[in-house]
């Protein structure tokens, strides 16, 4: 395990506060911070600094997500970089099939907006090995069963859907 | 010296002669049905004659015709006009029209022979069946209309469809109406000879609404008044159900969109107001007032974007019917130029104008239009902003393009990558950051369709953008009838 002072993560996000609510919470937990507003800045970023992790939006002018996601991937170098997705699209009808393609051929974490500080946070520490609180691992945890758990109930048939309805009720009434 | 009195051999010969020359067929029959004599037309056209009965050269028939026309002229002694077919001399199937005459010694005397003369009318007779045919069983409903538009003839599928209904007036058997229609393209046919055709709305037996595609047509001899016209009328009543279910499809598509696009947005400000919170409770913690002060401001910014959504949401979810008048699409341009002449000048845009002098007026809803524009120009000058270009402008134009009423609003912004491209209609987006809701290009889409047209976008990335309106003509006027229709209801 390392400290998170020696990495550096790219915040790729059109909106200004959620880029600057982002940046915020990493440094805070002690990393170096580079914003990019859209997926062309994003490219110039990568191609004269090299970050350690990429926090990507979907949906930004000048290149959207998946664009730069794939111009990445042309690079063997940038195509290593770990990336976790923020979006607000990732389970509606806009979003579903760019998401999919991402998290078939590429990086498997995302997290929907809005997102809570310390569920990023746990989760960016997770892909970079870096050590985290017992209050960060127990939240990276439970990100990661979430988005288990939203997997396989996409692909769920109804009486699968129907026993796990009665399970968490069984659950919520305990 | 009294004239040379005619040799009767001279005589004789020149009747013969008149009679080879005849061009119809001519034979003598006496009362025993033997052919007497016969022209050379008739020779040629039904064989040797001599020592047969007529039966037996008209339709090579070995017994004489039911009801034969010939032993009625006998009995009666009056010139009859039949038609008639047979076998010519080479087997073929021939139709010909017989003229018989009762040739009688004296004018009281008896009939001694008939004179049957005939013409014959195979190809007429072949082409006329033909055109019945034709007229009967196209599957569309035929009639002619007299100038009381009176129904004079009709063919199989409207006798199926409305019985028989000759005689009846036309707008009674399709409307169940008392008078003639109003755009009726029948009259517009008597008065001017020209075809015409219009859609119509009738009313079944059962009280049922119908749609009609009419089409009408003159039937004249050369260029004499109009005494008859021919209507032809198709129910599109299915197709019209069919395009009204489609309606409806792409209007629940587009909430499903809207829906999801609504989520986003809703999503971006939740965002923003968790990131508010933790950097306002951050800043508390450390007691850093800036933080604090930061963390305030994005909850502020928030909040109003909260506002400014329901707003601009609820605007575009009303339900406004457009209202459709006529109106000057180059004048619209002007007044949308005039409004954002001084906004572009002071970014350093061109905005200008490329209008089609010719362009005639349509019935649009001016305010529903006025938004379109509006929103297309804003978005163009935005962009041009955005890409910090030195020559930068936005062009709107007005054309005529295959019937349809074209707007297009052109820049040479930052243009729009290919992904964006395709949710540009189907999301809340914005490019302008923090500003705006992104619900104008949705807005003008929906106001677009409910105009009965289209918008489309042609962008490459860094190269400008280049929005376009298409309206056809065709609808718009439906759109003004409809108005009018539901106005009377």
């Amino acid at each position: 395990m390392t400290k998170p002072m020696n990495k550096t993560v790219l915040v790729v996000d059109d909106e200004d506060d959620v880029r600057l609510f982002l940046t915020t919470a990493l440094i805070e937990a002690g990393f170096e911070v580079a914003q990019a507003r859209d997926g062309l800045e994003a490219l110039e970023i990568v191609k004269k600094q090299p970050p350690d992790l990429i926090s990507l939006d979907l949906v930004m002018p000048k290149h959207s997500g998946v664009r730069f996601y794939h111009e990445l991937s042309k690079n063997k170098k940038w195509a290593s970089i770990p990336i976790i997705i923020v979006t607000g699209h990732a389970r509606d009808d806009l979003g579903k099939a760019d998401l999919r393609e991402l998290t078939m051929s590429g990086p498997g974490i995302y997290l929907e907006k809005p997102v809570k500080p310390t569920n990023y946070i746990a989760a960016i520490k997770k892909l970079l090995c870096v050590e985290v609180t017992p209050e960060e691992d127990e939240a990276a945890e439970t990100v990661a069963i979430q988005n288990e758990l939203k997997n396989l109930v996409d692909g769920a048939d109804p009486a699968t859907l129907k026993k796990i309805k009665e399970l968490l009720k069984g659950r919520s009434n305990d | 010296m009294p004239k040379k009195r005619a040799d009767i051999s001279e005589v004789l010969w020149l009747q013969r002669e008149v009679l080879e020359q005849l061009p119809f067929n001519v034979a003598v029959i006496d009362r025993d049905l033997d052919v007497v004599d016969a022209n050379r037309s008739f020779t040629e056209r039904f064989g040797e004659w001599r020592g047969k009965k007529c039966y037996e050269v008209y339709k090579k028939s070995g017994c004489p015709c039911d009801r034969c026309n010939a032993l009625k002229t006998f009995e009666d002694g009056q010139s009859r006009v039949t038609d008639e077919t047979g076998l010519d001399q080479d087997g073929r199937m021939t139709h010909y029209v017989v003229h018989s005459a009762p040739l009688r010694r004296t004018p009281d005397g008896p009939v001694e022979y008939i004179l049957e003369m005939s013409s014959d009318v195979t190809e007429t007779s072949k082409w006329q069946r033909e055109y019945q045919i034709l007229f009967d069983r196209v599957p569309c409903y035929v009639t002619v209309i007299d100038q009381n538009y009176r129904i004079t003839r009709a063919n199989e599928a409207f006798r199926e469809r409305f019985g028989d209904a000759v005689g009846e007036y036309c707008y009674k058997i399709y409307k169940r109406r008392d008078r003639t229609c109003p755009n009726c393209p029948a009259e517009k046919t008597f008065e001017d000879g020209q075809a015409h055709r219009s859609n119509q709305v009738g009313t079944s037996k059962k009280g049922e609404k119908t749609h009609y595609h009419v089409m009408t047509s003159p039937l004249q001899r050369g260029d004499g008044r109009v005494a008859h016209v021919i209507e032809i009328s198709s129910d599109v009543t299915d197709l019209k159900k069919l395009q009204d279910e489609m309606i409806e499809a792409e209007r629940l598509a587009a909430v499903g969109q809207t829906v999801a696009g609504l989520a986003h947005s809703v999503k971006n400000i939740l965002m923003g107001l968790e990131g508010g919170k933790y950097i306002v409770s951050l800043g508390l913690k450390k007691e850093d007032k800036q933080l604090i002060e930061q963390g305030w401001e994005m909850l502020e910014r928030n909040f109003d974007k909260t506002t400014t959504l329901v707003k601009d949401f609820l605007e575009f979810a009303k339900g406004r019917v457009p209202h459709a008048v006529p109106t000057d699409p180059n004048q619209l341009v002007n007044e949308i130029i005039g409004l954002y002449r001084d906004v572009a000048a002071q970014s350093g845009v061109d905005l200008r104008a490329d209008l089609d002098p010719k362009i005639k007026p349509a019935p649009l809803d001016p305010d529903g239009m006025h938004t379109c524009l509006t929103n297309l120009v804003s978005n163009a000058l935005d962009a041009c902003a955005m890409s910090e270009k030195e020559n930068a402008w936005v062009e709107v134009r007005t054309r005529n393009e295959g019937g349809a009423l074209v707007f297009e609003v052109a820049d040479n912004g930052t243009g729009i990558d290919y992904e964006i491209k395709k949710k540009i209609f189907t999301t809340f987006f914005t490019t302008k950051g923090g500003q705006g809701t992104g619900l104008g290009l949705l807005t003008t889409r929906k106001i677009v369709q409910e105009h009965g047209g289209k918008i489309v976008v042609k962008s490459r990335p860094g190269e400008g953008a280049r929005f376009r309106i298409e309206l056809p003509r065709e609808r718009l006027a439906g759109l003004a009838k409809q108005q009018s229709n539901d106005d009377i209801e």
